[in-house]
């Protein structure tokens, strides 16, 4: 399959002089490029997960040439975390971005791994216990919708490569902003929209010919990888996201490309 | 160097992530210099929890540097993180090499060429754990290509290193010259300052003109 035959779905809404996918019809939402209930999303994507879980790490690696290790990096740099920090670790799936948090809070600290997804969950839980971080981490299972934490809660809160699977992101967005301590500040790392035509079509073409191939071959899991390239291409762009966060009442809102724009962190604070 | 500090200076380096890039290989190399020490007396543990952060006067991001337990390793993690550091020092690549010697801190700050902000001892106790390692290079080597070799290559890499030490004037002034004079590349810092003050000298006349012409337009408005 070619990137030109992927269609995006027709229910586009424009605001503003931008094109915003639509993904608040009150029944319906995007899985990929496929038009779903919204009650069938959180099994779907979770079944997507599920299946991922254990070569996730591996493909990860694989898909970015290990890049993503330095776009989490960059999202730690960007957290301003100090010792005794509280950090919520959202979508946090295998825990990159815990174990370095877990390292920087120190013991005054805390990070809360959570995920709406048990298999990543699990396999998070076992590799930071492997790495002998179990001193202030506690692991959650939790819907992004609907956070399970007291108002004011948080100094940091992440969100890598999560945010395009939940169903409703703007009461995601506004839950996370509810946790947060007044002075906290969001961080969302993202794929988004290359900046550049050729690097657009470039990465089109990587995206829906290799990848899905790269899925089969290492995690025997094809569709996965196809759902993960559409994902991608139906999720905000950069602009969108933002404007999105200052619906939800972030303060500050700014986000950095990177890697020419292929992940965008996306930065709001709370006052 | 010039090229390596104005590159990671530029903002391709930043889209790059060349900032993580160094800080990852960083952190990757000092745990390793840990593992391998062989002094067991090196008093690392005093460090937990606290973080060094160093700002470089030819990179634009800074690197702290920060000691954690981890089971029963210690870790440093290596970041850009200034937040919760407990001293700071803002140095130059030049000056980092005279470090490693605790004793020259003090000295270094009187002659300008070191800064530190907050806890000395830190940089100090760094400093301390810097010049404490014992690393048996010889044996690691050995564990991967065996004893022969390793000796052969140390043999062979320490003539080297006395050969280019004994011969380093002689060759980076055979450097210079090539690049500076014969392949014009770069340019000398006396011909940047000359070509800095040809651009004041010339920016000053335009001024000059500037005012005799306004002074003129006044004139020649006021006869009238």
């Amino acid at each position: 399959m070619s990137a030109s035959d992927q269609t995006p779905p027709v229910n586009d809404t424009a605001i503003g002089e931008q094109t915003v996918l639509d993904d608040h019809n009150d029944s319906t939402t995007h899985f990929g490029y496929k038009t779903i209930d919204k009650e069938d999303k959180i099994s779907m994507v979770a079944g997507v997960f599920h299946s991922v879980a254990k070569q996730y790490d591996v493909m990860n690696d694989l898909m970015s040439f290990g890049i993503h290790r330095l776009w989490k990096r960059f999202t730690i740099d960007a957290s301003g975390v100090r010792p005794g920090n509280k950090v919520l670790d959202l979508a946090g799936g295998t825990g990159d971005l815990t174990a370095k948090f877990s390292q920087l809070v120190g013991r005054e600290g805390k990070v809360i791994l959570a995920d709406i997804n048990s298999s990543m969950l699990n396999v998070g839980r076992d590799k930071l216990r492997d790495k002998g971080l179990v001193q202030n981490i506690e692991y959650v299972q939790a819907n992004a919708e609907y956070l399970p934490f007291e108002e004011n809660t948080f100094d940091v809160v992440t969100i890598a490569f999560g945010l395009r699977n939940v169903t409703d992101k703007d009461k995601a967005l506004r839950s996370i902003y509810s946790v947060l301590k007044p002075g906290g500040r969001l961080l969302v790392l993202e794929f988004s929209k290359p900046e550049h035509e050729l690097l657009n079509k470039a990465y089109d073409f990587y995206s829906f010919n290799i990848l899905p191939k790269m899925g089969e071959i290492v995690a025997k899991d094809g569709d996965s990888y196809q759902y993960l390239a559409e994902s991608i291409r139906m999720h905000p762009d950069q602009e969108t996201l933002k404007t999105m966060m200052d619906n939800a009442g972030f303060e500050q809102t700014s986000y950095k490309n990177l890697t020419g724009g292929v992940v965008a962190l996306h930065k709001g604070y709370k006052f | 160097m010039s090229v390596f500090t104005s590159f990671a200076t530029s903002k391709m380096a930043e889209e790059l992530l060349l900032p993580q890039a160094i800080s990852a290989t960083l952190e990757i190399l000092v745990n390793k210099a840990l593992l391998l020490n062989q002094n067991k007396l090196l008093a690392i543990h005093t460090l937990l929890g606290k973080t060094l952060t160093v700002k470089v006067a030819e990179l634009t991001f800074p690197l702290s540097f920060t000691v954690n337990a981890q089971a029963t390793q210690t870790k440093v993690i290596v970041s850009s993180l200034t937040e919760g550091s407990e001293c700071t020092i803002l140095t130059s690549l030049s000056t980092l090499k005279k470090l490693k010697a605790e004793q020259q801190i003090t000295q270094l700050i009187k002659q300008g060429e070191l800064d530190v902000l907050g806890d000395v001892k830190i940089a100090q106790q760094f400093a301390v754990i810097a010049q404490s390692l014992d690393i048996d290079w010889q044996t690691e080597l050995a564990k991967y290509i065996g004893d022969v070799p390793t000796h052969k290559i140390l043999q062979f890499g320490g003539k080297v290193t006395r050969e280019l030490a004994k011969h380093s004037t002689q060759v980076q002034a055979d450097v210079g010259e090539y690049l500076v004079h014969e392949k014009r590349l770069v340019v000398t810092s006396s011909q940047i300052r000359g070509f800095n003050q040809q651009v004041s000298d010339v920016s000053n006349d335009v001024d000059r003109i500037s005012e005799r012409i306004n002074k003129l337009a006044l004139q020649l408005s006021t006869n009238k």
